[in-house]
């Protein structure tokens, strides 16, 4: 069974590379500061809506601008050149892929995280009023 | 309590046929134990009457849920969150199985349907493989419970009544005895998620769980034989089944990838989303699987990797359960499941199948009988071998890359066992990340599928090279042909994946048609290679040299995505890559804005074709948006709205940009260049006179308004309320254009919340913003998969009828 074993060896090493490959591959979640201190590199971070914050779309120039803040309680100004998410406010966490410059942070992505609409129908309407 | 108008008697009735359907099939494993220990036939017949109650209990739990569905018993919990009293009846499949308890019943329901197949047709294998089948349904069945065990949850049942869900016990509308009658909340329920109102959703689920289901065969055959220790003769029996897992579950996920593509606005077919990678990582490793079941029928060789890739399919899928349906991918992916607090169970379950089956297979390595010779390097099963061994590589990068999540959840910083320092996060580029490894992979499984035909068991021919030239000659030039036309010439890799599926297509074209004279008994595996080859080229083509022709430089730099958006004003032509293109209307028809968009050549001389891309327009889910494209024999031009200024909010009056300022007496804000002050509040209540019990109020905020000249303006807003209803009297501001509305009191703080509203004198043009991509080729890839599926089921026909 040389053959086999040779060939078993070669999946073995290959395996090996995939799982190297994709640790290198695979950003990690960072603050605004970090992102920042390599103006460019594309990471993701994690944050939610500074819901005091001046949000802004324009869908003509489609440029969508709000306040984040990050786990490390930072604000800062994020760009994203998509329409704006529905029911952006109500998010309650946001994860946004892209690149900081000198003034702001692009988002390329955004993923949201929003309460589930059945839990706050629960509360009832009706039921302030009852 | 009496609670009014409920209808408890059907609850009851599906809670009993879960039960039923749980602890039959528990019963049927043990019967089907105590058979095989004894073989004593009156067990046999009591394990497969057991099975068989196990069915009725799963058929009559769909049926009931159906019979709840159809009579909007909205104090049912999974029917006012799926159905509505406005949902067409054509949906009703779909909002079935939208949940995840509908999309358990529907696997429940499938395996037992393939179970009652397998248990009359297994013959000595029926007991081995129905201890399996047995076993899982139990594990399916008590996701269903919804029972408590020591305060832990079992199961999410269908069959449970809103008011007994854990989130509403102790809410005060429970303990409001007509509350069905009483709150409008109760008539109606939310209804089905827009995004699934789709003919798609009605077929590809149950597809999909048909391919679930279609794993569990093969599986049962494996671990029926590692327990029995008979090795040899459960692959003659496990081969249809296997091939016909193959062709349906492919078939499942290539419809997933067609909604995707025709009803859902990914802008493509395939995006290496976690859930789709759960989906089709099964079904590279059951492919594999059912080569090495080939290999063994006609070489007696590769059992052992035969028996490893047959049951890491099935724990595969059920792997896949777990990422979608714990939550675990969270962040990571925009359709799966939200966590029913089921995750501990079904990773009790995954545990224990995967300790179990591997646990067998270890213990039985050493006794499952192995091939003493050498393979020749020339031989068919050799190059079968390597085919399947690197599916399984492929397959195992997809879940380790899928599967990062996972990692953070087991020694992330809050992880089981910290041992990384900061969570990872996903490849930023997913596609990008994915098609680095899958597309060196697929150059290695097609150009493998291209030669294997011609090659034969044992030792290949010398005249192996010869039969293969003509069509290598006939695909160099047609690759030389498509390759420019495509650009593809600089891009070694996409050349030579190129190369290798028209290769393969020409092969087993030549294979089936010239050297086995389109024998009949030949068709099914060429036929499916043919269409694996089309498949391959049509998504490289398609995805390779797909072109965004909506872009635009209006402003910012090139590197930023937000340039592949158009900005169409009403009636203005706008150049879109080869085409103009105008936007002339929007028509509204139920809840779906309609967009028709208007192709023209380049000099706008002639229409070419009409889009109508809509926009869906639901409480529920805001604005969705279905794509509308243009189907050529060569290129699909696919068209979405990304936003629209029929979006912008306006109320009926004319009045827009609201603005919400929360005030108390006193109180001063700043809203439009104007102050806006709080003077005072005036309270009208008037009481019953019999009972003295509060019958209205009537609350008027008497605002100031002062503009920068100092010029000063009153409006006094009231908020009315009598008996249960709502009412508000706006004031409006004619000479600012403003409107003002109290419109309400916040109970907590005691203040008012005043909603400043703007008319706009003339409105501005409308105008949408659309995404435009052409798909070169896509019908490959759509022949090539109905290809696919097709040649797999002529191979199940085939190996059924030997």
């Amino acid at each position: 069974m040389k053959k086999t074993q040779l060939v078993i060896l070669v999946v073995i090493v290959i395996a090996i590379g995939a799982i190297i490959a994709t640790i290198s591959d695979a950003s990690t979640y960072v603050s605004f500061s970090m992102a920042s201190e390599n103006p460019g590199t594309k990471y993701t971070v994690i944050g939610y809506l500074d819901k005091d914050g001046e949000m802004n779309y324009n869908a003509r120039a489609q440029k969508f601008t709000f306040i984040a803040i990050d786990k490390e309680g930072e604000k800062k100004k994020v760009m994203y050149g998509q329409p704006k998410p529905q029911d952006f406010e109500r998010s309650e966490e946001i994860t946004m892929k892209g690149y900081s410059t000198d003034s702001l942070f692009v988002a390329e992505e955004i993923l949201m995280k929003c309460p589930s609409k059945y839990n706050e129908q629960n509360e009832i309407e009706g039921y302030n009023t009852y | 309590m009496e609670y009014i108008g409920e209808n408890l008697f059907i609850g009851q009735l599906g809670r009993f046929a879960v039960s039923l359907s749980f602890t039959a099939s528990i019963i049927s494993a043990i019967a089907y134990i105590l058979y095989t220990k004894t073989k004593d036939s009156s067990y046999h017949r009591f394990a497969r009457f057991s099975f068989w109650a196990h069915t009725v209990g799963a058929i009559s739990i769909v049926l009931t849920l159906f019979y709840m569905m159809l009579n909007h018993y909205f104090e049912y919990d999974y029917v006012w969150k799926h159905t509505s009293l406005d949902l067409p009846l054509r949906y009703i499949f779909s909002a079935f199985w939208e949940g995840q308890e509908g999309s358990f019943i529907l696997w429940i329901f499938w395996n037992s349907v393939l179970g009652i197949l397998l248990m009359y047709t297994a013959k000595k294998w029926e007991a081995g493989s129905m201890v399996v089948f047995s076993a899982v349904q139990a594990f399916l069945s008590s996701m269903i419970l919804g029972v408590y065990l020591f305060g832990h949850k079992i199961g999410s049942s269908p069959f449970i009544l809103m008011r007994e869900v854990v989130d509403n016990i102790g809410l005060p509308w429970t303990s409001v005895p007509d509350y069905l009658e009483r709150f409008p909340t109760f008539m109606d329920g939310t209804g089905l998620n827009p995004l699934l109102q789709n003919y798609w959703m009605t077929i590809h689920p149950p597809t999909l769980f048909l391919g679930f289901a279609s794993t569990l065969p093969p599986f049962a055959f494996a671990i029926a034989a590692l327990l029995n220790k008979d090795f040899k003769s459960w692959v003659k029996p496990a081969l249809p089944w296997t091939f016909f897992s193959v062709s349906i579950l492919g078939l499942g996920i290539l419809m997933g990838g067609a909604w995707a593509y025709e009803a859902l606005s990914f802008g493509g077919f395939w995006a290496w989303d976690p859930v789709e990678n759960s989906s089709l990582v099964p079904w590279i490793t059951m492919v594999g699987g059912a080569h090495l079941l080939l290999i063994y029928r006609n070489k007696k060789t590769g059992l052992s990797a035969a028996f490893f890739l047959i049951i890491i399919s099935f724990l595969l899928i059920l792997y896949s359960t777990f990422l979608t349906r714990s939550g675990v991918l969270g962040d990571s992916s925009v359709h799966s499941f939200v966590d029913l607090g089921l995750s501990g169970q079904l990773l009790i379950y995954l545990l224990s199948f995967v300790v179990f089956s591997f646990g067998l297979l270890l213990y039985r390595y050493k006794s499952i009988p192995k091939s003493k010779k050498e393979d020749d390097l020339t031989s068919r099963e050799f190059w079968m071998f390597i085919g399947s061994l690197t599916l399984l590589i492929s397959a195992f990068q997809i879940t380790f890359s899928t599967s990062i999540p996972v990692f953070n959840a087991l020694f992330g910083p809050e992880g089981w066992i910290p041992f990384m320092e900061d969570k990872m996060a996903p490849p930023l580029d997913a596609i990008k990340h994915y098609n680095s490894f899958q597309l060196p992979f697929s150059i290695v499984i097609t150009l493998l599928i291209a030669l294997g035909q011609f090659m034969n068991y044992g030792k290949s021919k010398k005249k192996f090279w010869f039969n293969l030239l003509r069509s290598f000659i006939v695909s160099l030039l047609v690759t030389a042909a498509l390759g420019t036309y495509y650009d593809m010439l600089t891009d070694p890799l996409y050349l030579l994946l190129l190369f290798v599926g028209t290769f393969a297509f020409f092969s087993n074209l030549d294979y089936w048609l010239f050297f086995k004279k389109a024998n009949f008994t030949f068709a099914g595996s060429s036929i499916a290679h043919i269409g694996f080859a089309l498949i391959m080229v049509g998504a490289l083509i398609s995805n390779g040299r797909q072109q965004v022709i909506s872009n635009t430089t209006i402003f910012l730099s090139d590197d930023l995505p937000n340039n592949e958006n158009a900005v169409l004003d009403l009636m203005d032509t706008v150049d879109l890559g080869p085409y103009k293109a105008q936007w002339t209307e929007m028509e509204e028809i139920g809840d779906k804005q309609f967009y028709n968009v208007n192709y023209y050549d380049k000099d706008f001389q002639k229409q070419l074709f009409t889009l109508r891309p809509f926009l869906q327009i639901t409480d529920q889910m805001g604005p969705s948006p279905n794509p509308s494209t243009k189907h050529y024999w060569d290129k699909d031009v696919y068209t979405h709205i990304q936003y629209s200024s029929y979006l912008e909010p306006v109320s009926p009056d004319g009045y827009s940009n609201e603005m919400e300022l929360e005030m108390e007496r006193g109180d001063s804000a700043i809203f439009n260049d104007h102050f806006v002050i709080m003077d005072s509040i005036k309270v009208k209540a008037s009481y019953n006179e019999n009972t003295n019990v509060l019958e209205a109020v009537r609350l008027t905020a008497i605002l100031r308004i002062v503009n920068v000249l100092g010029e000063e303006f009153m409006a006094r807003p009231s908020f009315i309320l009598i008996g249960n209803e709502v009412t508000h009297e706006d004031a409006y501001l004619e000479t600012q254009l403003f409107k003002f509305r109290l419109d309400e009191v916040n109970p907590d703080t005691n203040k008012m919340l005043i909603k400043g509203s703007m008319k706009k004198l003339e409105k501005e043009k409308d105008f949408i913003v659309m995404k435009a991509i052409v798909f070169p080729m896509i019908n490959l890839l759509w022949i090539g998969s109905i290809l696919m599926v097709l040649g797999g089921f002529i191979a199940v026909y085939q190996r059924v009828r030997r």
